[in-house]
């Protein structure tokens, strides 16, 4: 893909803009993290540098488990409603693209009509719902409606992905003698496995993402989520906003997002660029 | 087994007609059960956390009903909806959402066609290069936009020290601007993302026929590589017009609909959890899907977005 | 995305290409497969945690002291926790107060009591509600009246106002744990003498300016409830009020374009901070802090962080009772604070009424008045030489409490609330005449609950 030689010009042109993408990327971030080490007389000043530093933000935020379990809660969720959405719209997903059967555009509208329905009209009679089920401020009862809101995206894309294997394949597998599921299993999933963690992935930060749900069916920290925890940092008064500690608390949420980019960036881009299914 | 097969791969067009009802064969027959076995789990799923509370926004949007008095419903019918259209925030809420949503799609498309472009084709450093544009897209969009709420912070912030200390969230149209700042550094990298997959499937060896024909770089870009990109572009469009319609996060943090910057979500927000009013508040919630749906429908019919699951006759 | 679909051209040759492909991706299958593995043993892990973590929620019954459930905004002065200790102990083991923390900003904490009550909720005993609750829950039947003994209690020895915004109809529903009210905070380096009212304020500031010397007046005017706060205040020192006793009439009128025209007038002059549309309480806090402003209107937390953030600006940190509107007439500054109140749905009434007298009485008010930073509602306690060290101003709060205003007392406070502020905010768009016209009719609307809310 990249050319055969490259010129100091062109190298340099690329760096430039490698640099550029990079900085706009990453300065808010950068900002972020900065607030989160100024004390509270620093944050008047709106240098990016801290004129005094302090880890006090992250201390306070860290010591209680206030703030530590509704992490765990995130992480927990995340991946659980990821799988089993993965799961779910991979099935979905494979059905829409390979085989026939009527009600498949129903099928497709009505997700897309999910995935479009506003959340805020929902949050009060599935709050209801939750409450009668006893599944209120537990984390089923957070993981349930990111598994359905997820599978819109999950089986719009997977379908899209296994749209791109051909046929053949499956054809080879069965004059092989394979049974569908086998066939399933051993030639389309892994070629798909690259679409399927991109899905994931989507899926995932969906859920990480997710606030309004988080905030209105939790109640405590055995189930609050870690975007929904911002809500509940106080400064020392009623009325002082915590700049410090709110600008801490969202560069530890930030943390595992970037590891978890650094890991899968590859896998990412791989699986939309993937060289296996191209035609 | 073989007629099976046989289905599968003599092509579809010919396959059309030849489906008559009555005299599915085996192969089909078991196609089907397959099919509906294999979405089933996916369809309850979505059907039993949604068709009630979908429903029961519809029913709610056509009584009166506030929260604090659940012995005072009375059916009004469509009055809500009247009292909605006929109200001029709506109008304003709507006409705002309208112009954060075309504004931030369009930049986005941009921005997002640049960075699928840097990702696709950077000579070094693509790892780091695709691992910083992906983290916009991974911070939880509330920790975003209150850093973007410090930034523009005067006396506090880097951003509105840069612009002479000034207030942009204070007046209307400079406070929608930050949001579509904060919207468009959010997004980008998912409209990238999307815009790489279809940026990969463009061949090679036409560009490289092109460049031999002695085609610039920006006559490849708009003869070649655009045109065929159309259907990734749009279905990254589609999506992202759809999100931007119902933008809620960033304008709650930033300005919480102060100053004339209310999108149509907050003011269903308002609405159903600040006045608890049940009925406007649905259906406010409603004619937000209308719209959505709406627009959905002018991308996949009037712009011709594929739809998933629409080609497979092509096979 | 792209639909290339399997139909190209090259189609054998790519036909060829893939099945040469899938070799490899059978070998691959193993470490698919093991990779497949590890998610899935990794998902019942946590699948395990989950269920253990959702099974860990509900609060122990049986025998032994009954859990009464307290949700209060975050307090992390350490106050409440000392209350709450305090009060444990006192119940001579009858019940144990469990902390239920709410999120920090008061809209968010009412919807949460808000959507939980009306579900019935039977998990909520005791709540912490922000003083303009009380009409809005008591008409939906959600909290119990105090009666009795009880009653008399609390009524006995608490400042006027602060029982006012408890009452509803005649019957007292909560009872007041702590207030709120805003002084004149100024810089002794720049004003000798502290004006007295509204216009001696603005024309100080003007003088400032000339001068050349930092001459903000901070307040509040960003679009939200403090806007409605400085409103009210100014409403009520005009000697009107903005709704009638009942609340079923609008009752603005004269003494609202009074306060209007002083509002515009601020936003016009010298005075008048650029970021004014967009402050709130801490905002001001931090412009007086950060040396651009000359004088405050704010509440007394200003005072602690200023001595805690600027130590050499705290030695010229005075303050004054709020400005007059009317010369000569006290200005009526709103009341603020938190009120007790006993859910209907709880299952332990009678011990959460005593655990809630416990919670406000004497000597827990004192120490969230010193270690909490929150004003006391007992007058009493004003004169303790106990809260002296911490409040040298509470001669001026006392005053300034007794003779404060409350805001409308209406089951539909919060629409009235947005109402008033989307108008009010931002001060400089304001015209007396027509937004008293417009404020109004939207309120009269609001009222009728007819509309929508912006």
């Amino acid at each position: 893909m990249a050319a055969v030689a490259t010129t100091p010009r062109q190298k340099t042109g690329w760096g430039v803009t490698n640099v550029v993408v990079v900085a706009l990327a990453l300065i808010p971030v950068l900002w972020m993290v900065s607030l989160s080490f100024k004390t509270p007389t620093a944050v008047l000043d709106p240098s990016f540098v801290p004129a005094q530093w302090t880890w006090g933000n992250y201390t306070q935020i860290l010591k209680t488990s206030a703030f530590v379990r509704p992490l765990f809660n995130s992480i927990g969720i995340g991946l659980i409603a990821t799988l089993i959405s993965v799961v779910l719209a991979s099935m979905a997903a494979y059905a829409v693209a390979r085989l026939r059967f009527p009600g498949k555009a129903v099928l497709i509208g009505m997700s897309l009509l999910i995935a479009m329905f506003p959340i805020i009209a929902l949050v009060t009679p599935l709050f209801a719902i939750e409450r009668a089920l006893g599944l209120f401020n537990t984390w089923p009862g957070l993981i349930i409606p990111y598994v359905a809101f997820g599978l819109p995206l999950g089986i719009y894309t997977l379908s899209a992905f296994f749209r791109e294997i051909p046929w053949e394949l499956e054809k080879a597998a069965k004059v092989d003698g394979a049974t569908p599921f086998q066939a399933f299993v051993k030639v389309i999933a892994p070629l798909a496995a690259p679409g399927m963690v991109t899905t994931a992935i989507l899926v995932f930060l969906a859920c990480w993402n997710e606030f309004l749900m988080a905030l209105s069916f939790t109640s405590t920290i055995s189930a609050r989520t870690a975007p929904a925890s911002l809500a509940y940092l106080s400064g020392s008064s009623q009325f002082t906003v915590p700049t410090g500690p709110i600008a801490a608390a969202a560069v530890v949420i930030t943390i595992p997002i970037i590891l978890f980019v650094l890991f899968f960036q590859r896998r990412i881009v791989a699986g939309l660029t993937s060289g296996a299914v191209k035609g | 087994m073989s007629t099976n097969t046989q289905t599968v791969t003599t092509g579809a067009p010919a396959e059309a007609p030849a489906r008559r009802k009555p005299q599915l064969s085996e192969g089909a027959r078991a196609e089907r059960r397959l099919g509906w076995l294999l979405c089933a789990p996916a369809v309850v799923v979505m059907i039993a956390v949604t068709a009630y509370p979908v429903g029961y926004a519809i029913w709610l949007s056509l009584q009166r009903y506030n929260l604090e008095l659940p012995n005072a419903v009375k059916f009004v019918g469509f009055s809500n909806y009247a009292a909605v259209l006929s109200s001029p925030y709506w109008w304003q809420a709507l006409w705002v959402t309208v112009l954060i949503t075309v504004v931030s799609v369009s930049i986005t498309l941009v921005l997002g066609m640049l960075l699928a472009l840097v990702m696709y084709r950077t000579l070094f450093g693509r790892g780091t290069v695709r691992t910083a544009a992906l983290i916009p897209y991974g911070i939880v969009t509330v920790a975003a936009a209150y850093g973007w709420q410090y930034a523009w912070t005067p006396g506090q912030g880097y951003l509105s020290a840069l612009f002479n200390d000034s207030a942009p969230l204070v007046s209307q149209y400079k406070a929608i601007a930050v949001i579509i700042l904060a919207e468009v550094w959010k997004t980008t990298p998912f409209m990238g993302l999307l815009l790489l997959a279809g940026l990969s499937l463009v061949p090679e060896d036409l560009q490289k026929a092109a460049k031999v024909d002695g085609a610039t770089a920006w006559q490849r870009f708009i003869k070649i590589t655009v045109p065929l990109m159309k259907p990734a572009i749009l279905v990254a469009l589609l999506f992202r017009t759809l999100d931007s319609f119902r933008i809620f996060d960033n304008i709650f943090i930033l300005t919480a609909g102060n100053n004339g910057t209310q999108s149509v979500s907050i003011l269903g927000w308002d609405n159903l959890f600040k006045a608890l009013n049940l009925g406007i508040g649905s259906a406010i919630s409603i004619l937000i899907f209308i719209c959505v749906v709406i627009i959905a429908a002018v991308f996949i019919k009037g712009f011709g977005t594929a739809a998933p699951g629409t080609d497979i006759e092509k096979r | 995305m792209g639909d290339s679909g399997g139909m190209s051209p090259s189609g054998r040759r790519g036909r060829a290409r893939t099945l040469i492909r899938v070799a490899p991706a059978r070998t691959a299958l193993a470490r698919a497969g093991s990779r497949w593995r590890l998610t899935a043993s990794l998902a019942s892990v946590m699948l395990a945690a989950g269920a253990l973590a959702a099974c860990g929620s509900s609060s122990g019954g049986g025998s032994g002291p009954v859990t009464l459930n307290y949700y209060q905004y975050p307090d992390v002065s350490g106050a409440t926790n000392a209350e709450i200790k305090n009060c444990n102990a006192q119940s001579g083991g009858q019940y144990t107060i469990s902390y239920q923390i709410l999120p920090a900003s008061s809209d968010s904490q009412r919807l949460q009591l808000v959507r939980r009550l009306a579900a019935r909720d039977s998990t909520i005993d005791i709540m912490a509600l922000d003083v303009t609750w009380e009409a809005e829950f008591a008409n939906a039947g959600w909290i119990v009246p105090w009666t009795g003994a009880n009653k008399a209690a609390v009524v006995n020895g608490t400042i006027k106002p602060a029982l006012e915004t408890a009452m509803w109809k005649g019957q007292l529903v909560a009872a007041p744990a702590n207030t709120n009210t805003q002084l004149l905070w100024y810089r002794s380096d720049l004003v000798k003498t502290p004006p007295k009212t509204w216009a001696q304020m603005i024309a100080m500031a003007e003088q400032l300016k000339k001068e050349g010397k930092p001459h903000y007046i901070e307040i509040q005017g960003a679009q939200y409830e403090g806007n409605t706060v400085w409103f009210n205040t100014m409403v009520n020192s005009a000697g009107g009020t903005v709704l009638n006793p009942t609340a079923t009439k609008v009752t603005l009128g004269a003494p609202a374009v009074k306060a209007l025209s002083v509002m515009k007038q601020l936003a016009d002059s010298a005075g008048a901070d650029p970021s004014l549309a967009v402050q709130m309480e801490n905002e001001n806090r931090l412009a007086m802090e950060a040396g651009t402003a000359a004088f405050q209107l704010n509440y007394p937390f200003v005072y602690p962080s200023m001595k805690a953030d600027n130590p050499k600006m705290f030695k010229s940190f005075k303050w004054a009772l709020y400005p007059q509107v009317i010369p000569g007439v006290p200005a009526k500054v709103t009341i603020g604070g938190v009120d007790l109140a006993v859910s209907q749905y709880s299952q332990h009434r009678a011990l959460a009424f005593k655990a809630a007298m416990c919670l406000r009485d004497k000597q827990n008010q004192l120490i969230g008045a010193t270690v909490g930073g929150v004003p006391p509602t007992i007058a009493s306690l004003y004169r303790d030489p106990k809260m002296f060290a911490d409040y040298p101003f509470h001669a001026d709060i006392l005053y300034a409490l007794q003779h404060a205003s409350v805001r409308p007392k209406t089951p539909l406070y919060q629409v009235v609330s947005i109402d008033i502020s989307h108008l009010t905010s931002p001060p400089a768009k304001i015209n007396p005449v027509n937004t008293e016209k417009a404020m109004a009719a939207s309120i009269n609307n609001a009222l009728q609950s007819k509309g929508l809310v912006p």
